[in-house]
């Protein structure tokens, strides 16, 4: 199979050479471009596998290009924001980025980003290929039969810590925002305010991890949202 | 320079007079004018209610000490008691309707009022100046404090980020001049040792980013009701991240607690702690991160059993004037002092206080942040749904 492609687009050297190189040392063709336009372009022309993008551009800003690549692209696209950009990368995940990265990243977090969203567009593209059963280090949740158990003994969730406990494994490793969960979980109509969720957030954690302050399998991002362990 | 006037005992300067037509002093005359009809009327309505004269100057000196309240020098109120004196006179007292100071004693009663009530007057223009006085005293005090405080951080932070920068230069003009010579084992520690450095310096720049979160002149923070847990969490494991060998035991309370706070400088506060208590200590025993509730207050226990810290700096840990040494003969630059200022700003920016102790074994640092009671309700109503 050929290498995937990663179109990363950031003006600036240093960093944009370091991503290279992690990138091109772990099994990926990297296509880089110093702009937003320039970005765009090579994003038509390449046809990336998933694209690296920063918001801190010089010509227009990295939303400006999100948004135009998710008018004719599906591409997973991962943004690099920096450490008190919190608002925007909260607006570009759901504007469609697939996850984020804060500066300054190891390059062990960049690849396993990277890995989560290509799978996940690769199971997008498999409908039928959705996992039935999510299993990790003690917890499994099976969907089919809904039932999740912790070290071989059941744990009782409500209707709503079921549904989203098993949102957020069959997103595993990946970053759902807030609003995201709120919408799926309450509905289109949902009250903005997310304390019912994180209330809801705490009640699972008491039942599905050893120490609530030590997780295990679901991670928080404060002030974006909520991750599960990848499998 | 001066000018005395016959009858009067207060002297005023030539600046008021060459002020004359300005608009201060239409506003005061306007009071003063205001305050004498006022006074008449009522010395009117009084007298002819308790036919009575001896009561018509006591409804003047109140006129007279509103004068000097509301208007500014000495002037009005002077100028109101020679106005008062003269209305007197005139009115309410015998001859009616006409100036007299001929019939016996009247001379010397009328001056007397007058220099009573000037100088009453004149007290308490002395006494509304020194007040202002006091409280602008008070505040050239506190803004030289900020700088003094703003001198000492800056002069603190940097020693801290110089001090890195100097190592990571030095590492790299090593490795570039000798890398050739050095064995794959020395050439690893000095990498390794370069990313330490620049750990260091960007834990610092994000404890001065945290100060700018802080609003300049209120010293107030946006807070935001955050899961204790939650941010607990997030900061342990972001330190893990930079600290890998880190040993902490994590507790916090079984009842789910949504409290106010800016989470990204209570983490600054986690870390900052946290990562002295590792470095600090001098031990390997875990350190103890223990959030327990008290009635109104959220309390923050970090806890480690090393060396805990010298007496005489227990005060002054603090108060970020300069770098403190170390305890442990670890690397100097990791000094305690920047970080501890700034745990202290953001701590009480949230209304919260904190402090340190030394244990039998350790020293124990805790900060409390304040759990309001409509922080509780909004909790309870969530849950039920």
């Amino acid at each position: 199979m050929s290498k995937p492609t990663l179109l990363i687009i950031e003006d600036e050297k240093n960093i944009g050479n370091y991503m290279e190189t992690i990138v091109a040392s772990n099994g990926y063709k990297a296509v880089r471009a110093t702009g937003g336009l320039s970005g765009l372009s090579m994003c038509t022309s390449h046809r990336p596998d998933l694209v690296l993008l920063d918001l801190g551009l010089p010509d227009i800003d990295g939303m400006e290009v999100l948004k135009r690549i998710r008018e004719f692209s599906s591409v997973p696209v991962i943004v690099i924001s920096a450490r008190t950009q919190e608002k925007e990368k909260v607006e570009a995940l759901d504007a469609g980025a697939d996850d984020y990265v804060t500066k300054p990243f190891g390059s062990e977090e960049l690849l396993a980003r990277i890995r989560t969203a290509l799978r996940h567009s690769a199971q997008a593209v498999v409908r039928s290929g959705n996992p039935l059963v999510y299993s990790c280090d003690g917890l499994t949740i099976d969907f089919d039969k809904r039932l999740v158990m912790r070290e071989g003994k059941s744990v009782h969730l409500t209707q709503i810590e079921y549904r989203l406990v098993s949102l957020l494994a069959r997103n595993a490793g990946k970053v759902l925002t807030y609003d995201f969960i709120l919408k799926e979980i309450w509905g289109p109509y949902a009250d903005t305010d997310n304390q019912i969720l994180r209330v809801n957030m705490a009640n699972i954690r008491r039942k599905l991890e050893e120490n609530p302050a030590e997780p295990h399998y679901i991670f928080t991002e404060i002030g974006v949202g909520y991750r599960m362990r990848e499998l | 320079m001066s000018v005395w006037s016959r009858g009067r005992r207060r002297l005023f300067s030539l600046d008021e007079i060459d002020r004359f037509p300005g608009k201060e002093a239409w506003k005061n005359l306007t009071v003063v004018a205001v305050v004498l009809i006022l006074a008449t009327l009522t010395t009117s309505i009084l007298v002819r209610l308790s036919y009575n004269a001896s009561s018509a100057g006591v409804v003047y000196v109140l006129a007279i000490l509103l004068v000097a309240r509301y208007t500014e020098g000495y002037l009005w109120g002077v100028l109101t008691s020679l106005i008062s004196m003269l209305l007197v006179n005139y009115v309410f007292t015998y001859p009616f309707m006409s100036l007299n100071f001929t019939i016996e004693g009247y001379l010397l009663t009328f001056a007397g009022m007058l220099a009573a009530s000037a100088i009453t007057s004149a007290l308490v223009t002395r006494l509304k100046k020194q007040s202002r006085e006091l409280r602008r005293r008070d505040k050239v005090l506190m803004t030289a404090e900020k700088e003094t405080m703003r001198a000492n951080l800056l002069r603190a932070v940097s020693h801290d980020l110089r001090t890195p920068l100097t190592g990571i230069i030095g590492m790299t003009c090593t490795y570039l001049e000798n890398g050739e010579q050095m064995s794959e084992e020395e050439k690893t520690v000095l990498v390794s040792g370069i990313k330490d450095d620049a750990n260091w310096l960007l834990n610092m720049v994000e404890n001065l980013l945290s100060v700018t979160r802080i609003r300049e002149g209120d010293v107030k923070v946006n807070t935001t009701p955050e899961l204790l847990e939650e941010v607990v969490s997030e900061a342990v494991s972001r330190l893990r991240k930079r600290l890998p060998e880190m040993n902490v035991h994590v507790k916090v309370p079984d009842e789910v607690l949504l409290v106010p706070m800016d989470a990204v400088l209570i983490e600054q506060v986690l870390m900052n702690l946290l990562e002295n208590a590792v470095y600090h200590s001098g031990a390997t025993d875990a350190i103890e991160l223990k959030v327990e509730r008290d009635g109104e207050t959220i309390l923050f226990h970090i806890r480690d059993f090393g060396v805990g810290i010298a007496p005489d700096r227990l005060d002054s840990l603090f108060d970020g004037a300069g770098s403190l040494k170390p305890n442990s003969s670890t690397d100097a630059h990791k000094g305690m002092g920047i970080g501890l200022t700034i745990c202290k700003t953001i701590v009480e920016a949230h209304r919260g206080k904190i402090w340190v102790r030394n244990c039998d074994r350790g020293a124990e640092f805790v900060f409390s942040l304040p759990y309001g009671e409509e922080t509780q309700h909004e909790q309870a109503d969530a849950s039920d749904h």
